[in-house]
């Protein structure tokens, strides 16, 4: 039998737990109004300098790992955890409580677990490159393995918006509408063909090789080349531009208005090998939401190169804890779930 | 398109004939406006239905990606919780307020922008539709137990029927709400490398949490029962529905796509 003291007590009522629930509840609130983790340059420049070195101080600029959030934690587990123990049984009418108590439990050691045990990096491989090891809290991780990155790949939803019109110059009626797919040929007009050669998001032109190229993969002056054929076959090519519709490089009997749509992400692949020394032991392309798995590590896509798109931004992270939080999870639903729908059938029984 | 707003408007239309037959109950008991009212939420859910899957259909994903296609699938699960209540306990005094409910949630959409947009790379994922789905089921249950205790708080006599029924609004809400957080939780993980984040939408769905678990240990507990409870259930509405729009339109973060 425990020795009911008076500090157990204390520890071991529902009072206590109301009041931190209450308590964990109002910390949470104040770090979801006050931005948390920024640089000290935008607390400064957002609330002034004084107020910063305040908000610094009392730990209100990361919250959630200050010492009065993780204290009144700490004191919830006690107190779950005392409550447990005092009201431990094994009566069926109590199983639900204890189980859904005890998950809670089991889901704060499997994030204590993670937090001491678990290893969270990230890397940026530029293609063509590889990486063996990453930076996890100041400290080098060996992977044990390679990661090469062979390919980045951008892919974009292009909006029905985005079209290539055609209008007869004479009358300056609409002849085609052309939706914007690469190399389809396109028949409009008399006997006239069309076809798109090529996209360039940001159009530039290298004046000493004349070579046309892309500044960076932003939007900032769409062009589509265009070849043009007519009923001899003979083709001229020549660029359109989204921001100068008037802009023709070639003398034509149309006018080609290339219309704008925004486009949207549909997808970013890094496509990646894994080798152990030489040997590739595998392929695999991380999209978001599909990450790589391999030894206990995963790694996500979770940035890009937003001009040339040449290297990739991953997330890399080990957690032992998530099966034990997992565990909670399930503990948890089946707990309330007793509680809820079969105390009621066991009472009634009764 | 257009045969698509059709359905949307008829599920409009029969969500406040609902509303004003329910309300007409409450001064004229008469079987056919009861049945009449019945009738009308039970049209409204099936045209909402038939809304949402044809709008998957016609954007080939699920509907369930930006705050218009949530306040409809809201609607639709307020809607099915006040034909559970009506079957269930034969109940129509609550029902005029849930339908009203639904309606806000559908006037609200109608506010929005109505286009279909690919889905983002983020929302690629099966866990989208679960966790929608969870959540909103959750949402409804919680928001169906806030009426209920909203009539507890301002009527002046006490009601043992509508007590337990928004007991069991609110249990039930909490089972599913836990289930959204915990796929939230497993989704965030699979797709980002991390369960939590103490993201503002997180934070804040952790915040509603915790009041409606306060709610369940003064009921189990302390006894807590009718204005008391009531009011508990009226504050964690006021942190659902923070977690559901203020999140998005006031906080940043994560789930700023929502918005």
């Amino acid at each position: 039998m425990i020795k009911q003291t008076k500090i157990w007590k204390f520890f071991s009522s529902i009072k206590l737990a109301i009041w931190l629930l209450a308590i964990i509840a109002i910390f949470s609130l104040i770090g979801t109004f006050i931005p948390q983790g920024q640089e000290p340059a935008e607390y400064t420049s957002h609330y002034g300098s004084s107020a910063y070195n305040l908000l610094n101080i009392t730990g209100l600029t990361h919250v959630y790992s200050s010492w009065w959030f993780i204290l009144s934690l700490a004191l919830l587990t006690l107190n779950l955890s005392v409550c447990l123990i005092n009201r431990f049984s094994l009566k069926p009418i109590l199983l639900g409580t204890m189980i859904s108590h005890f998950s809670v439990l089991l889901i704060f050691a499997g994030a204590l677990v993670g937090m001491f045990f678990g290893e969270k990096g990230y890397v940026q491989i530029k293609e063509g490159e590889s990486i063996s090891s990453f930076i996890s809290e100041n400290k080098k991780v060996d992977l044990g393995f390679t990661l090469r990155l062979d390919d980045f790949i951008y892919e974009e939803e292009i909006s029905p918006k985005e079209k290539l019109l055609i209008y007869s110059h004479e009358d300056n009626k609409l002849l085609k509408e052309v939706a914007v797919s690469l190399g389809k040929e396109i028949s409009f007009g008399e006997g006239y063909k069309v076809k798109i050669m090529r996209f360039i998001p940001d159009f530039s032109m290298d004046l000493t090789t004349k070579e046309v190229v892309s500044r960076s993969s932003e939007p900032r002056n769409p062009a589509i080349e265009i070849e043009l054929k007519d009923r001899e076959g003979n083709a001229k090519t020549f660029w359109v531009f989204a921001n100068f519709p008037d802009m023709h490089s070639v003398q034509t009997d149309f006018r080609f208005v290339y219309q704008w749509g925004m486009r949207r992400p549909k997808d970013f692949i890094s496509k990646v090998t894994v080798l152990k020394g030489a040997e590739e032991v595998a392929k695999k392309d991380i999209k978001v939401n599909f990450p790589l798995k391999f030894n206990g590590y995963s790694f996500f896509q979770s940035s890009y190169d937003r001009e040339n798109l040449s290297w990739s931004g991953l997330q890399i992270n080990k957690d032992p804890g998530v099966s034990v939080v997992y565990t909670g999870f399930l503990l948890l639903l089946l707990g309330l779930s007793i509680i809820f729908y079969v105390n009621p059938l066991v009472r009634r029984k009764k | 398109m257009n045969m698509l707003s059709l359905y949307l408007n008829i599920a409009f239309a029969a969500y406040f004939a609902a509303m004003i037959f329910y309300f007409a109950n409450l001064f004229f008991k008469n079987k056919a406006i009861s049945y009449l009212a019945r009738l009308s939420i039970i049209l409204g859910v099936l045209t909402l239905t038939i809304y949402i899957a044809l709008r998957g259909l016609a954007a080939g994903r699920p509907p369930l990606s930006n705050m218009f296609e949530s306040l409809v699938v809201f609607a639709l699960a307020i809607g099915l919780t006040g034909i559970f209540i009506d079957l269930k306990y034969n109940l129509k005094n609550i029902n005029a307020l849930v339908s009203l409910m639904g309606l806000l949630s559908l006037g609200a959409a109608s506010l929005l922008d109505k286009e279909i947009v690919p889905l983002m790379p983020a929302l690629k994922s099966n866990w989208l539709t679960i966790h929608v789905l969870t959540c909103f089921v959750g949402y409804a249950s919680l928001t169906v137990g806030f009426v209920t205790s909203l009539v507890l708080v301002f009527s002046k006599r006490s009601s043992e029927q509508l007590d337990t029924i928004s007991y069991k609004m609110i249990a039930f809400g909490f089972l599913f709400l836990t289930l959204g957080i915990i796929t939230g939780a497993v989704w965030a993980n699979s797709a980002w490398g991390t369960y939590w984040s103490w993201d503002p939408k997180e934070t804040w769905s952790l915040i509603t949490w915790i009041v409606y678990a306060i709610y369940l240990h003064m009921r189990l507990r302390a006894g807590w029962r009718g204005k008391k409870a009531a009011w508990l259930s009226v504050i964690g509405f006021l942190a659902m529905l923070f977690t559901y729009f203020g999140v998005n339109y006031l906080l940043s973060g994560l789930h700023s796509y929502a918005s």
